[in-house]
């Protein structure tokens, strides 16, 4: 029944580890880094662990954004 | 039931889009509406109370993570 959308989420994992492989950008990277941490979801939810997924809603953009202060551009 | 297959639809095609896009500052609206999708995939998966909490969180935390690459990527105020 969820088969297809389970699909489609390893489709998202494929294609965001694809792209954070290939990009050169520091921010195309971190786009891509955030379409495969949306790939992750569905699978965490589907188990019933609601707990878990609310934490790492919570977490994962605190990484993002430490991530962000490293590639920052600098103020001319 | 179709509402979750059309939810998973338009998350892979905005992926596509988010890697078939070379300008950066247009991968940003696709990315968000990733999250959207992927929103609604949580909050359709489970018939649970608690889930509709889960997909808030979801919500406000890629809101966040995408609205904080693109004010970082666009580089602030700029001094005159």
């Amino acid at each position: 029944m969820n088969d297809v959308v389970m699909f489609a989420s390893v489709l998202l994992i494929l294609i965001g580890m694809t792209a954070a492989i290939f990009n050169r950008d520091p921010f195309d990277k971190l786009i891509s880094l955030s379409v495969l941490i949306a790939g992750v979801f569905p699978f965490i939810v589907e188990r019933g662990f609601l707990d878990v997924a609310i934490a790492t809603a919570l977490i994962a953009p605190l990484s993002t954004i430490f991530t962000l202060m490293v590639c920052r551009r600098v103020q001319v | 039931m179709i509402a979750i297959y059309v939810c998973a639809g338009i998350a892979v095609y905005a992926a596509i889009r988010v890697i078939a896009e070379r300008n950066t500052m247009r991968k940003l609206p696709f990315l968000n509406v990733v999250s959207f999708a992927v929103t609604g995939i949580i909050a359709l998966l489970l018939p649970h109370p608690i889930t509709i909490a889960a997909a808030a969180a979801y919500f406000v935390g890629s809101t966040l993570e995408s609205n904080a690459i693109a004010s970082t990527w666009a580089g602030g105020i700029k001094k005159p």
